[in-house]
């Protein structure tokens, strides 16, 4: 008969609570581990709320290849390298600029980057001769890092077509419409993860393009830089 | 005030020692606790004396045992403390989880600015209300029993509620700490804190869930006591979705209020999107309402509850159902389509009034209803949830004035340096 | 969002179901193993109210057994019965008298006590294990973790617990079976000095029996039910009734549901919902970032130009 002895239909409710716990424990991880950045970038964690900033300066003419000019007096053109360039590449080991007195054209092979052993060739936005190297930047290339459009200057391009030579760049909100699509071309789908940002806000030192390209990084560095054929 | 810029940029550099950053802060704190403004107002005497009078009448309570100040009796065990303070006053906090839900859940920009006083609201009508439990517990030092692990009463619906309770209050500590890391100067803390939102966000939903409806659980081993009408298998699922519209609603009347007397802490963009927001409220609580409804329908059918209406608690009950659940959705639709803010704040006010007849009905006018001699309030407990509401009240009130509970709840990094660069932001997402 | 409610009510209905479905055995006893607790099987006590003659030695000796307060009427006096008293904090244990329709001149003698229910409903209740179901079938107090929450007398059907609200450290107190007699080998106190035999204890297998013989045997005497053994799935002590139950004071239309099978199906869905949500929430979360960071991109793309 029933009724007659103890009966605890509770008596499983202990673990099944510990399996509650255990699971929401292992969810945390699994949620971890399940949105980790691709090729396991240990460093790279992102903080939602942080942003990358790819600063286009104001005053500056942007060449589509990402190389800028500030014209100075005399006919004389600064020329360097711009943020987005900087940052897709990384760290670069060393420049190869070419010597005073060579000619540049618009549009045509200006310099090239070192990195990893690997030659990305860049365009120059103007046309003229070279009259001055940034030695410093041939000395310690991590200036490009820091400071792309001060002390990362390359060379100074003298030439009389400087000032009809802008017509052709990008300045001003223009160019921040055009370093947006750059950056849509780049990478089109912000929800993958990327795993770029570091938790202080800077890029990890192999640049954006080993991220997103792993092997054939030099080939999308240099489509980006639109010096595929070099 | 540049010790504080100084302490706090050094801090950011880790110059300053931990010593100094902590003396900083509590002087900090203490310099904020001198009250601003006038402190003779209305509402300041009125509530002081409340609060006080409160207070020597719980130590009255404390000293001579729960029947001097209460009406609570052997037939009544539960009366309004257990009955308006938690059952009610809980349901009403739950506009937090749902705005959470709403805001970091399914991303709804509209309601950000409301999301930190609702997270607030939420915090302290926990704290306070079922603080309140511990005022109805005959022995309150005891509560520490069923959470160090001396006693699990595992089978127990009160034994979840319990923990629920304080692990929700520790969720909602956390999702309102970024606004007080920012009132402190704390930018790391700030950051790190706003890392462990979505986590705290899905977690208190799912407390949420689970204690409110299990608050209307409790009820379920009370079959006989309860009034039919009352009483259902489903208590728990009601319980649950009328947490959703009482939470609104809640939020609805709050916004009501602060919009009147912190009229200058609201940035120009929460006054601006203030009807738009109430609006969207509207149409989320009247959706809860929708389905209350039936729900109630088919509890109506299913226990044949056609047979009670003849009676003095049938009417009571078609009273509660027509005027306080039929009767808001009436007039939240209307109002939705008359993009009437107005009239949705009056509907909050009714369909609030209507939430407290029912939970009211349940824990206390439908229990044991059949009793000759029935229970009522005594005047002293009344006086002292007043002084609780009251007390919350200040401390809420406390912290608006001095937290930016009313500024942006989120921050797009969009600034101008020194060089004004233009520069263009690229969010890098992970998630 | 309708998908979060829809799922808690698929959930919840499904739970509700099952314990709406009122059989107490098959899915909820599928789950739960019944502890034999080492063969031991409980004690009971058998109330006959028809050999009651309302001497009231019950009271007395449980008052002295538990070193109760001597309460302002004595024992022996008649004058008691005029109104139907119920138990308190310091008489856990008391007799009322109810009018015979069939012979008037011999009421019937009902006690009223702890019933000690099969599966108690203060025993779920409780949520700091202070009331407590022992395998011998006595359902104990520990005052040492008792909190004061009174939720055991909300969810008593008998309405037993009685709570000291006019104390500033109160405890519960009900009839518990005179636990540590029984521990010791002996009879609780009531039932031994009881004259008439009307307090009967014993194992309730035996009890059983026994009631039901005197059922059989004399069917005139008695209502031919014995009330506790279905109510409420099962109560400890059992009462042979000389007249309906709803005369003699005892509780009428209890479920026989044993109550910790009503929050039973809520409580299973808890870690239900513990593992659903989360998972549905993230889910939710991660899809909805996605798509608000796409739209968000195009937008900006066309405030640039």
């Amino acid at each position: 008969m029933e009724g007659i002895r103890f009966i605890d239909i509770y008596a499983t409710k202990g673990i099944e609570y510990l399996i509650v716990i255990s699971f929401l424990a292992v969810f945390v991880l699994f949620c971890r581990y399940m949105y980790q950045p691709r090729e396991g970038r240990a460093a790279a964690r992102i903080a939602p709320s942080s942003v990358t900033r790819f600063r286009v300066p104001e005053g500056l003419f942007y060449h589509q290849g990402h190389g800028w000019l500030r014209p100075e007096p005399d006919s004389i053109g600064v020329v360097g390298l711009d943020d987005f360039a900087q940052k897709l590449v990384g760290k670069v080991d060393a420049v190869d600029l070419p010597a005073v007195g060579s000619r540049l054209a618009q549009g045509e092979k200006g310099w090239s980057l070192v990195v990893d052993s690997e030659r990305i060739p860049m365009l120059s936005p103007v046309a003229g001769e070279v009259v001055e190297v940034n030695r410093e930047v041939l000395r310690s290339p991590e200036i490009l890092r820091q400071d792309p459009y001060g002390k990362g200057w390359l060379l100074k391009v003298k030439s009389s077509k400087v000032a009809s030579n802008t017509r052709n760049l990008l300045s001003g909100k223009l160019a921040r419409a055009w370093m947006e699509s750059a950056l849509d071309k780049l990478h089109p789908l912000h929800g993958e993860s990327l795993g770029l940002v570091l938790q202080d806000g800077g890029l990890p030192v192999e640049g954006i393009a080993r991220v997103l390209g792993g092997a054939e990084w030099v080939d999308l560095a240099k489509t980006h830089l639109l010096t595929e054929g070099e | 005030m540049t010790n504080r810029t100084d302490a706090s940029t050094a801090s950011a550099e880790g110059a300053m020692t931990f010593r100094q950053v902590a003396r900083e802060t509590i002087r900090f704190v203490l310099s904020e606790l001198k009250p601003k403004g006038k402190m003779l107002t209305p509402f300041n005497v009125i509530t002081g004396v409340i609060i006080l009078s409160g207070l020597v009448m719980i130590a009255f309570r404390f000293a001579y045992g729960l029947g001097a100040v209460s009406n609570l009796s052997q037939n009544y065990p539960w009366g309004i403390w257990i009955g308006f303070d938690v059952v009610t006053g809980v349901a009403f906090a739950g506009g937090a989880y749902v705005l959470c839900f709403v805001v970091h859940i399914l991303k709804i920009k509209k309601f950000e600015p409301i999301i930190r006083v609702t997270v607030l609201n939420g915090f302290l009508a926990y704290v306070f209300y079922a603080g309140a439990l511990l005022l109805d517990l005959g022995r309150p030092w005891n509560v520490i029993n069923p959470i160090i692990g001396n006693s699990f009463g595992l089978s127990s619906v009160l034994f979840l509620v319990a923990w629920h309770f304080l692990l929700y209050m520790i969720c909602e500590f956390l999702e309102f700490s970024p606004v007080v890391a920012e009132w402190l100067h704390w930018p790391k803390a700030r950051r790190i804190l706003e890392g462990l939102s979505t986590g705290a966000v899905i977690f208190g939903i799912t407390l949420s869930t689970l204690h409110q409806s299990g608050l209307g659980a409790l009820f379920l081993l009370a079959p006989t006591k309860i009034h039919p009408l009352w009483y259902s298998g489903n208590i728990p699922v009601m319980f649950f979705v009328s947490s959703i519209f009482a939470g609104l609603s809640m939020v609805m009347i709050e916004s009501f209020f602060t919009q009147k007397a912190f009229k200058d802490r609201i940035g120009h963009e929460l006054h601006a999107a203030h009807d738009s927001i109430l609006l969207g409220l509207g149409k989320g609580a009247v959706g809860a309402l929708f389905a209350y409804i039936f729900l109630k329908l088919i509890d109506f059918v299913h226990y044949k509850q056609w047979t009670y209406l003849d009676t003095p608690m049938g009417y009571w009950y078609l009273f509660e159902i027509v005027g306080f659940v039929l009767l808001p959705t009436a007039l939240f639709l209307q109002a939705i389509r008359k993009r009437s803010a107005k009239l949705v704040q009056f509907t909050a006010f009714l369909t609030a009034a209507g939430v407290i007849l029912n939970r009211l009905n349940v824990t206390v006018i439908g229990f044991k209803w059949y009793e000759t001699v029935r229970y009522y309030p005594s005047w002293m407990e009344i006086w002292i949830t007043l002084a609780i509401i009251s007390m919350e009240l200040w401390v809420f009130r406390w912290v608006i004035l001095r937290m930016p509970v009313f500024g942006e709840a989120h921050h797009v990094v969009e600034e101008k340096t020194a060089e004004d660069m233009e520069v263009v932001t690229w969010k890098a997402s992970v998630l | 969002m309708t998908i979060s409610r829809r799922n808690f009510l698929k959930v919840a209905g499904a739970a509700g179901g099952a314990l709406l479905a009122g059989s107490a055995t098959s899915a909820n006893a599928a789950q739960t193993p019944e502890t034999s607790a080492g063969g031991v099987e409980f004690n009971g006590m058998l109330v006959d109210t028809t050999k009651c003659i309302g001497c009231r030695a019950c009271e007395e000796a449980c008052n002295e057994a538990n070193k109760l307060p001597k309460p302002k009427v004595s024992f022996s006096t008649e004058s008691v019965f005029e109104e139907t008293r119920d138990t308190t904090t310091e008489a856990y244990t008391v007799v009322n008298r109810f009018p015979n329709e069939k012979k008037p001149d011999a009421p019937i003698f009902v006690r009223k006590q702890c019933m000690h229910c099969n599966q108690p409903a203060c025993a779920s209740a409780c949520l700091c294990r202070a009331m407590e179901k022992t395998k011998e079938a006595a359902v104990i107090y520990h005052k040492d973790r008792c909190m004061g929450c009174r939720y055991c007398m909300v969810a008593c059907p008998f309405d037993i617990p009685k709570f000291e609200y006019h104390s500033a450290t109160p405890f519960v107190w009900k009839c518990i079976f005179c636990n540590e007699r029984q521990q010791k080998g002996e009879q609780p106190a009531c039932s031994e000095v009881c004259p008439t035999g009307a307090t009967l204890f014993g194992k309730k297998r035996d009890l059983l029996e026994i009631a039901k013989t005197r059922i059989y045997t004399e069917p005139d005497k008695y209502v031919h039910k014995i009330y506790g053994e279905h109510e409420v799935g099962g109560t400890g002590w059992l009462f042979l009734m000389g007249a309906p139950e709803e005369k003699l004071g005892l509780k009428t239309n209890l479920p026989t549901t044993p109550y910790p099978e009503l929050t039973s199906g809520f409580l299973y869905g808890v870690p239900l919902v513990f593992v659903l949500w989360p998972s549905l929430l993230i889910g939710l979360n991660y899809l909805i970032k996605d798509s608000k960071v796409d739209e968000k991109k195009e937008a900006s793309h066309d405030e640039q130009d």
